[in-house]
């Protein structure tokens, strides 16, 4: 409730264009409540065989109600839509006002790309919201209250009718219907996910669940789930049929009450014959609006589903720095120390990092290496201040991390993820994230030192960057951290695509750059790091040797023994 | 649309049916503006008692719940058509995933078939719920009002008959004109929704350079243009209802001004009459609009559809087994291929005619550059594609001669990166063996596989959950529980995908161990990648862009083969390094 409220205050910002609706929205519908009126009392005049200038004016007053009718009805699309696409964008950049302090953390949370995914679907799915939920009950409240306020000038008790109408079709029907269609619903993403999960298993694990024979067992299951959620859809479906259906005679049955009641107060003389049909025509138009309100509920539930989704995303707290704050020096390099840290991630049957502690002085070059899940990565974020130690302490330039901005310390750092992202755009777009002001001769020497001096600063990237390959992926992020020249290097294996050639050529630039920086590097190979003033070897979230690369060879320990089955792997 | 039609078609029931309620809601729409029209005429006109009329307010009563009822009865039919659709279409996607969509996957599609079984089929629902429901009303009463019209008083029907074509003719024309336009504007909403997706994915690219906060401004400004292009083609579709509403309107009011004259001017009309015209005349207008709208509806449904019949279409090479017994006691079988090859599609990449002897017990490595079609051979040594040329003979017969259970039965698949359950840790074990392993079974195993440590130092054991495809383990458990698998099943042939790199010294360990142990009572086929393997094969089977190159032991081929010298020697140059 509190994110669609969140929503609601987005909507509420586009004041002038929420007006018009409603203006033109109730000018539509009381226009169509007065072309009906005014035919069935044009009928029932007609009857009594008036002057013909009576019905004249009849007729023009119709002709009237009709057009504006069909003008009004446009503005209010008109407005609607357009204040609906504004409060689309607000959400767009509310959400991502608060989902920027959390990046990248929050990516790590929700692994599966698809989030961000969903994310966008969703915020596409609150167009609705405005559309279908906000104002249409509004203009409909306005709308049987005019209404009920003509008809009291011919019979209180036909206006009294008409309210208890509004209230039970408005909303006692599909509040209720709201109320007990919650559990289907629910029943409906469960059957969802668990589908999903099998359709899932069954592609990506085909190759297992065949040669152990396990394939018929998951297509009994799948179908299973398939079945079990298509009924769901199914009983939700005819839940809705069903609730429309009752509304719909609900409605109707108010109209029946208001002839009969019409009919009597006629006979017992307290109404004019002359206006009988015209307030039958009022009811059965009057009940037209109503009647999507029954489907008010399932779309509010869709948005307030939505709404929670999306904003439950966002609702962490961003982490707040320590008072006082330390803003890190520029231009030197700076000292990086971790103290006993320990490190878990949530819902994780194991911690990432136990009891670390490394000591890597100013200016020095650190290699990190280690098996696949060995925790490599994971020390690095919690350098980078992506996440926070559970226990122990972490140092940069002498400053415990909590009192360092992480804007300041990224600011002083140029970073190499293993995922670097490039924009829709060209190579020099791409590239003028690094610094500002950058020439165009600066950024072609740094495509020479990746040895991407093919590309042309102009050269198109798509989405992504998926015109390029993986390796040129990665070359061209470590021009872009060459190109921004702080004095802090991280690196997250960052030539994994790379051929071993073209590897060590792009280091000998890398190191001549960073000859008198602080480098951490995390690396997939064992080859090349001879020149590294320390080599971290990891295991199960320790660190379980470090040295140079010599006094490692010598040791014969874990990262001998690495290094011999790397040389014995053909690639 | 046509695929869907022609299923539609299928449910001739549910269709005939539909029919039956259209015309009855007819009914019932005509019946109720007669009841509404005759008690109001009988109170205004004639002045009758309330008692009266008592009968006509009792009929028009039934006519409403008739009117619910059948709105319920026909929606409902409608639903229920759409499940069978859905259940149908999930379950022919099943069938053909479920024979090979290997090849699929190894094309890195698996995504997108997710996707085509979940959303694409979802999709359709609406096809068959609103729009077949939706256009069968539209079409049947609209008809039903106009001939009771004529029935009435020819000139109102006449009205109707020439006001109504308006309608579609309107719906065309601004159809024709802005369809490229809508068409081309959902285009770009889904780059634009792309951009807004783009920028949240380099966000932390964005922040790394401190350029996020310009982003927002960014966003709000493609966000308004776009905003504005998409209200300037909904204007043009918002012209059109207006039109609608125009048409009707005028109609309507043709058709008041008519009546009118004819009943004061000429009196040539009862009040009954037209009254009654009056109040069918919008209901007349209202369904005509209804179908406008439903083939909008439809529209949706159509891309869907479309995604899920091309799938449904798609001829991939499906494998077929024969019903032989693969009886060989206790000894691995013999494979040979003869000339065997597989080819991706017409024209893809392929593996091509590979002729090689494995006896039993047989050590055999495969050998070559990435890309040089070892896996694809060792899927087809697997029995997972067939081969597009030659044969494989097991035990000198044909492999799809054979029962599929029993091949399956003699074979582990280690590969490199083993696919985890949803499931306990001993669940995943247990997947390798017959549906009938013990507890102390997998244990064994898992003890084998050097992964029991681990397991037992967590708190729940072996009952412990493994989270969606093994989040949280690292690679090398994942292939040791991969290990346990093969140690449980005991399998006379193992494939195995030796992994490249990223594994930890005790699982580089394990395996060699394992391999070596599993070896004895097994034939091993190797995608090799380590010298030591390579060195103890009996047998090298060298590859070069989906051609055996060469065959023979490492010694044999190191002296004979020279792009196979190169290929090692480069790798030990550059270990030297």
């Amino acid at each position: 409730m509190k994110d669609l409220a969140h929503v609601m205050k987005l909507t509420v910002m586009e004041k002038k264009d929420i007006f018009l609706s409603i203006i033109c929205g109730f000018i539509a519908g009381i226009t169509s409540v007065g072309l009906f009126a005014s035919s069935g009392y044009l009928i029932s005049k007609a009857a009594l065989l008036p002057p013909l200038h009576a019905l004249t004016v009849m007729i023009a007053l119709l002709k009237m109600f009709g057009l504006a009718r069909a003008f009004s009805r446009y503005w209010e699309r008109y407005y609607s839509h357009r204040a609906t696409f504004t409060m689309l964008s607000n959400i767009r950049v509310s959400f991502f006002e608060k989902l920027e302090p959390l990046a990248p953390r929050i990516f790590q949370k929700y692994r599966s790309g698809d989030l961000l995914a969903r994310i966008v679907g969703d915020v596409e799915s609150l167009q609705n919201f405005f559309l279908r939920v906000y104002y249409p009950p509004i203009v409909l409240v306005i709308v049987f209250l005019s209404t009920i306020f003509f008809t009291t000038f011919f019979s209180s008790y036909v206006a009294l009718l008409l309210l208890l109408g509004l209230i039970l079709t408005g909303f006692v029907v599909p509040a209720w219907f709201a109320y007990s269609q919650r559990k289907i619903h629910s029943q409906v993403r469960e059957g969802r996910g668990a589908l999903s999960t099998e359709v899932t298993e069954l592609l990506y694990g085909f190759r297992d669940l065949k040669i152990y024979q396990k394939l018929e067992k998951k297509e009994q299951q799948l179908t299973q789930s398939s079945d079990a959620y298509i009924k769901e859809q199914e009983k939700e479906g005819i839940q809705e049929m069903f609730n429309h259906s009752v509304n719909t005679m609900v409605s109707l049955f108010i109209s029946w009450s208001v002839l009969a009641l019409g009919a009597y107060l006629v006979v017992d003389g307290q109404l004019e014959g002359l206006f009988l049909a015209m307030l039958v025509m009022i009811s059965l138009t009057v009940f037209e609006n109503a009647t999507p309100m029954a489907l008010v509920p399932s779309h509010f539930e869709d948005n307030r589903r939505a709404a929670t989704r999306l904003f439950s995303v966002v609702s962490e707290e961003p982490e707040k720095e320590k008072e006082p704050i330390v803003e890190l020096p520029g231009q030197k390099s700076l000292s990086i120390e971790m103290n006993d840290v320990t490190f878990a991630f949530p819902d994780e049957i194991r911690p990432a990092l136990v009891h670390v502690s490394i000591h890597l002085p100013a200016g020095t070059k650190t290699a990190i290496v280690g098996p696949s899940g060995s925790g490599k990565s994971t020390l690095l974020q919690l350098i980078l201040k992506i996440r926070a130690a559970n226990e122990g302490e972490i140092r940069i330039d002498g400053n415990s991390i909590s009192h360092v901005k992480q804007v300041d310390l990224w600011a002083k750092s140029n970073v190499v993820l293993q995922e670097n992202h490039f924009f829709y755009g060209t190579i020099r777009e791409n590239l003028l994230l690094a610094k500002d002001g950058l020439t165009d001769a600066e950024m072609e020497a740094a495509l020479a030192n990746v040895k991407l001096e093919q590309f042309s600063l102009d050269d198109e990237v798509f989405e992504k960057g998926e015109n390029l390959s993986g390796g040129e992926k990665q070359r061209m992020a470590i021009a872009r951290a060459m190109l921004k020249g702080e004095h802090l290097w991280f690196f997250d294996e960052p030539t994994s695509s790379v051929d071993a050639l073209t590897e060590q050529q792009i280091y000998g630039h890398l190191f001549q750059q960073a000859a008198e920086d602080t480098l951490i590097l995390i690396s997939h190979r064992l080859t090349g790091l001879e020149k590294m003033d320390q080599i971290i070897v990891m295991e199960n979230g320790k660190v379980i040797e470090f040295g140079t690369f010599n006094e490692l060879m010598d040791k014969k320990g874990y990262f001998y023994e690495m290094k011999q089955i790397e040389k014995s792997v053909l690639m | 649309m046509n695929e869907l039609k022609h299923i539609a078609k299928k449910y001739k029931g549910a269709r005939l049916f539909l029919i039956l309620t259209a015309v009855l809601t007819g009914a019932v729409i005509i019946g109720q503006a007669y009841f509404f029209v005759a008690i109001v005429d009988r109170i205004f006109i004639r002045g009758q008692s309330f008692e009266e009329i008592v009968p006509f307010l009792g009929g028009l009563m039934i006519v409403l719940i008739a009117r619910a009822a059948l709105t319920y009865v026909s929606g409902r039919v409608g639903v229920r058509m759409a499940a069978r659709v859905k259940a149908d279409f999930r379950r022919k996607l099943l069938e053909k995933y479920s024979r090979n969509p290997i090849q699929a996957s190894l094309q890195g599609q698996s995504g997108q078939k997710v996707s085509v079984m979940m959303d694409a089929v979802d999709e359709i629902d609406s096809y068959f719920s609103r729009y077949i429901p939706q256009v069968i009303q539209a079409s049947v009463i609209p008809l039903m009002i106009v001939v009771t019209a004529f029935t009435q008083h020819f000139y109102t029907g006449l009205l109707m008959m020439i006001t109504a074509p308006f309608i579609p003719i309107f719906m065309a024309i601004i159809g024709m004109k802005t369809k490229d336009k809508s068409e081309e504007q959902m285009e770009k909403l889904a780059a634009f929704s792309g951009r807004f997706l783009d920028t949240l994915q380099g966000l932390t690219t964005l922040k790394l350079f401190g350029r996020s906060s310009q982003q927002k401004e960014k966003i709000r400004e493609s966000s308004i243009g776009f905003r504005d292009a998409t209200m300037a083609v909904l204007k043009v579709a918002f012209i059109s209802s207006l039109m609608m509403e125009y048409i009707s309107t005028l109609g309507m009011g043709l058709i008041a001004l008519e009546l009118g004259l004819r009943l004061v001017v000429f009196e040539s009309v009862t009040f009954f009459t037209a009254f009654f015209l009056l109040v069918l005349a919008p209901e007349f207008y209202l369904s005509l609009k209804e179908l406008s709208s439903a083939f909008h509806t439809g529209r949706g449904s159509m891309g869907a559809a479309k995604k899920v019949t091309e799938e449904l279409n798609k001829t991939e090479q499906a494998v077929m087994w024969g019903d032989a017994s693969l009886n060989n006691g206790t000894t691995p079988p013999t494979v040979e291929l003869s000339g065997a090859g597989f080819q991706y599609g017409k024209g893809g990449f392929a593996v091509k005619n590979i002729k090689t002897e494995i006896p039993s017990y047989g050590q055999v490595a495969i050998v070559g550059r990435s890309g040089a079609g070892k896996t694809t051979l060792l899927h087809m040594m697997a029995g997972l594609v067939g081969p597009t040329e030659g044969e494989i003979l097991v035990n000198g017969r044909s492999l799809y001669d054979y029962k599929e259970a029993e091949w399956f039965d003699q074979l582990s698949y280690i590969s490199q990166h083993p696919y985890l359950f949803s499931g306990t840790f001993a669940e995943n074990i247990a997947i390798g063996g017959k549906a009938d392993a013990t507890h102390a079974e997998i244990e064994q195993a898992a003890e084998k596989a050097g992964i029991s440590n681990l397991i037992q130092s967590l708190e729940q054991g072996y009952d412990t959950p493994i989270g969606e495809a093994g989040r949280g383990l690292s690679g090398g458990e994942k292939q040791r529980v991969a290990i346990a698998r093969a140690f449980l099943k005991r399998p006379s042939v193992i494939l195995f995908d030796e992994p490249t790199t990223g594994l930890d010294l005790q699982t580089e360990r394990i395996l060699q161990a394992s391999i070596e142990e599993l070896a004895k009572t097994s034939t091993v086929i190797t995608v090799a990648h380590r010298l030591h393997t390579i060195r103890n094969a009996d047998k090298i089977l060298f590859l070069e862009n989906g051609k055996l190159v060469a065959q023979g032991t490492h010694d044999e081929l190191i002296v004979s083969v020279a792009e196979y010298r190169s290929m090692v020697s480069v790798q030990q140059g550059g270990a030297a390094e």
